[in-house]
């Protein structure tokens, strides 16, 4: 399988202080991976250097010929301001940027198609409610729907389903293996073990530093998480440079 | 019948000064209202009054160079103003500090800088009155600038409205598909300078900043999509100056607190009884939908 | 013997000479609070005062902020002026937090005064000088204050206080035969500000202001209204301005009545020097005529 993603030797932080350092590895082209670590972890700080959204503090993200404009990018919902005054259907027509632009007409194919991703996420009907007059989980079925539009060649999704119902996360999770089976690569950032384990073929374990990364059931070992753990709580008052990974 | 037009519309009939007013309210509601209504979304509401006060350095030097010459004045006032907004915008991008508060810290240099420098050569209420108007002394330079800013700021937001939008729902998502949001906010922010300015120019600081943000407030208890609200806001600007003018005819009362005062009572009826969000809607029990 | 105690006599005299001008070359330090006051303290002191006036020419005496500069030479003055009649409000504070104990002369003592309208209230008028008549009162007043402070030069200024009040009368007795030109049912003036009361009393003249028309008061569309149909009854043709406020309000009343702006009057400040008026009787100078021809209907 070919890479989508290849990271060399990443190192990503704020303020000199990393979050996550000396992050080898590729995701494969298709592949539907879980990213999962204590809290803390670097995780999403990972996500975000993919997107382009943070530099790196040292070590590459390799893209290869994926454009930016082909990675889709949902973050967790906190930076979102839910009180402004935008109805569910002009949200999930953001989607549509790439082929639209800034200033470009909404055509009504691409109306149609707006209204096909709302019924694949649940959300018939709601296109004209105010997004403040939502549910979390009914939020995050049209926030999934607007992911579904950009219809991009690579999906990040940071933390997806905490903080909304059982029924919407099952629904939502369809979403993300009928995107797996369309052949995108799919990246979780996930707390939930049990529906990592029980639904994602690859799993990258990270707590700083890279745990594990690969098949689910070979990462995923009490061992390993013993030591994801471990490694957060040794936070460090007056840390030393870090001198791996210079050689 | 009679008896009405003499209320309603005689005044304006009879006076041009009245008709002026009018028609100086219209344009400041136009180019206010969309303009209005997005300051209010962003928290940034208390800028226009600071405004006023951060413009100071910009007419003190502009003074300083010719006088009291109403177009430098002006002109330097903008800049002024620009700078503290764009200076504030910057400073929240890139550091950690919020709007509201880089904006205060600038606001604040740019009152001191002004009064030290006006201090050099005579007082500040020389440059404060002329530099703020009064509604009721619309002169045709004052009208034709009000209204040149209108047709600006309802063209330039029409054309950055989605990106505008987008800047301020979800700003992640705009710099994840690589959106320069922060152009467009620039432009937003140079666009209530200019409105700003402008009516401080042509109507005196209380009703620039008045029909900036009370309507606003208003509009939000009547709509619930940027641009209804953006028209509603305008519509109740312009009822706001109509009926305020009126009020300053007929009961003998100040003009522009008149007119601040109506849109404050537009505010609070709509805050009571208005079709959504307001007090009636959510203290008041009613019949639910099906499911 | 008496020759020789004579010319001693004579140069005793003459050694003292030196000390006793050396003395009056001294000039009395004085502060007047506003431009007029200062000419008229200036014109009656002449070189034997140095002066410093705090509100300078086009100032407003009424809403002044007294600065460092200002408070060190009220600090170091022998004699201050004050108007007074309520028109220098911050004098008192600046004169405490100065520390000045010395003399302070109120140059309208024994003005008979008016009162005038200001923001719906009725306060004593203090611009007492725009009457010629008071202006004798006012330099009878510093004339004496300065005698008082400084006795060896009383002489002179009797004399130039003198020469001034004759001035004054001469420059009373032409504003008069100016006026008499105007018939009485013209005698009507619109301005924006109230300091001619004591003007039109003096030389029969009604002013009227725009309603609330103030420095800072904001007028009503009301008011406006008012005075433009009153313009327009009463066929006004000049609407004055004075030299301190904002002529955009002034502008408009004056085109809504179809009258056009007149020249700037002189009321409260005099012009900075070279300006049209530069003393207290060029004030007059600069003022009447214009009157005239507004009131003339020209």
């Amino acid at each position: 399988m070919s890479a989508a993603i290849r990271l060399d030797d990443l190192t990503l932080g704020y303020d000199r202080h990393p979050a996550v350092h000396h992050l080898s590895g590729s995701f494969g082209a298709g592949s539907l991976t879980a990213v999962v670590g204590p809290n803390g972890a670097g995780k999403t700080t990972l996500l975000k250097a993919i997107v382009g959204l943070l530099r790196p503090l040292a070590g590459r993200i390799e893209l290869g010929s994926l454009r930016r404009s082909q990675i889709a990018y949902l973050p967790q919902q906190a930076e979102i301001d839910r009180s402004f005054p935008i109805s569910v259907l002009d949200t999930v027509l953001l989607g549509l940027w790439a082929r639209t632009g800034a200033f470009g007409r909404v055509t009504p194919a691409m109306r149609e198609a707006a209204d096909h991703a709302l019924v694949a996420v649940g959300l018939a009907g709601f296109e004209t409610r105010a997004v403040g007059t939502l549910s979390a989980g009914q939020f995050q079925r049209a926030l999934f729907a607007r992911t579904l539009l950009q219809d991009c060649a690579v999906i990040l999704l940071d933390e997806p389903f905490a903080a909304i119902d059982a029924r919407t996360a099952d629904d939502l999770l369809d979403l993300v293996r009928r995107w797996h089976r369309e052949k995108r690569t799919v990246v979780v950032v996930s707390h939930d073990l049990d529906q990592v384990r029980g639904n994602f073929p690859d799993t990258l374990l990270v707590a700083r530093e890279p745990i594990g990364w690969g098949p689910t059931p070979d990462v995923l070992t009490p061992d390993n998480l013993a030591r994801a753990r471990a490694a957060l709580e040794r936070w460090k008052q007056d840390p030393e440079l870090c001198l791996r990974g210079a050689a | 019948m009679s008896a009405l037009y003499d209320f309603l519309a005689a005044p304006f009939a009879d006076f041009a000064f009245m008709r002026r007013a009018l028609v100086a309210c219209a344009a400041l509601s136009i180019g206010c209202g969309p303009v209005g209504v997005l300051l209010v979304l962003r928290r940034m509401s208390l800028v226009g009054d600071s405004m006023s006060h951060a413009v100071l350095p910009g007419a003190a030097i502009g003074f300083l160079i010719s006088g009291l010459s109403l177009v430098s004045m002006s002109i330097g006032g903008f800049i002024a103003g620009l700078l503290v907004a764009l200076a504030s915008g910057l400073v929240s991008r890139v550091t950690q500090l919020r709007e509201d508060a880089s904006f205060a810290a600038f606001y604040l240099i740019s009152i001191a800088l002004g009064v030290l420098i006006v201090s050099t050569r005579g007082s500040n209420v020389d440059l404060m009155h002329v530099l703020f108007g009064t509604i009721l002394a619309v002169d045709d330079r004052s009208l034709m600038l009000v209204s040149a800013i209108a047709s600006v700021s309802i063209a330039v937001m029409a054309v950055i409205y989605r990106p505008l939008i987008v800047e301020c729902f979800d700003p992640g998502f705009l710099r994840s598909v690589g959106g320069r949001g922060g152009v467009y906010h620039i432009l937003f922010l140079m666009l209530v300078v200019l409105n700003l300015v402008a009516g401080f120019q042509a109507l005196g600081t209380l009703m620039a900043v008045g029909l900036m943000v009370l309507p606003a407030a208003a509009a939000r208890f009547w709509a619930a999509e940027v641009w209804s609200l953006a028209a509603v806001s305008a519509l109740i600007a312009l009822l706001a100056g109509y009926v305020g003018l009126l009020l300053s005819y007929h009961a003998d009362l100040p003009s522009g607190p008149s007119i601040v005062l109506t849109a404050g009572v537009a505010y609070v009826l709509s805050l009571i009884a208005g079709p959504q969000g307001s007090l009636r809607r959510n203290l008041l029990p009613q019949p639910h939908y099906e499911t | 013997m008496n020759r020789r105690r004579l010319l001693a006599a004579l140069a005793a005299a003459a050694l003292l000479l030196p000390v006793g001008s050396r003395a009056a070359e001294k000039p009395l330090k004085v502060v007047a609070t506003f431009s007029v006051l200062g000419d008229i303290v200036k014109t009656v002191g002449g070189d034997h005062i140095a002066l410093t006036t705090l509100v300078g020419p086009d100032g407003d005496a009424h809403v002044f902020e007294p600065t460092p500069a200002d408070a060190k030479a009220v600090a170091e003055a022998d004699l201050v002026f004050v108007n007074g009649l309520g028109l220098e409000g911050w004098m008192d504070r600046l004169i405490q937090s100065a520390g000045y104990k010395g003399p302070v002369a109120v140059a309208t003592s024994g003005v008979k005064s008016r009162v005038m309208e200001e923001d719906g209230a009725t306060v004593t008028d203090p611009h007492a000088w725009q009457d010629l008549g008071n202006g004798r009162l006012y330099v009878a007043n510093v004339a004496a204050a300065l005698a008082a402070a400084d006795p060896k030069d009383a002489d002179d200024y009797r004399a130039a206080a003198a020469a001034f009040t004759a001035a004054i009368d001469a420059k009373d007795r032409w504003v008069r035969a100016e006026l008499t030109a105007v018939p009485d049912v013209q005698r009507r003036i619109i301005t924006s500000h109230d300091a001619f009361g004591y003007f039109g009393a003096a030389y029969g003249i009604s002013f009227l202001a725009p309603e609330g028309v103030s420095t800072d008061a904001e007028p009503s569309a009301a008011g406006m209204a008012q005075l433009v149909r009153q313009m327009k009854q009463e066929n006004i043709r000049i609407v004055f301005f004075e030299n301190m406020t904002s002529p955009k309000l002034v502008e408009t009343l004056a085109k809504e009545a179809g009258a056009r702006v007149g020249g700037t009057l002189y009321s409260d400040a005099l012009s900075p020097p070279g300006g049209p008026a530069d003393s207290y009787l060029k004030m007059f100078d600069n003022n009447v005529p214009q009157l005239k021809a507004a009131m003339l209907g020209m």
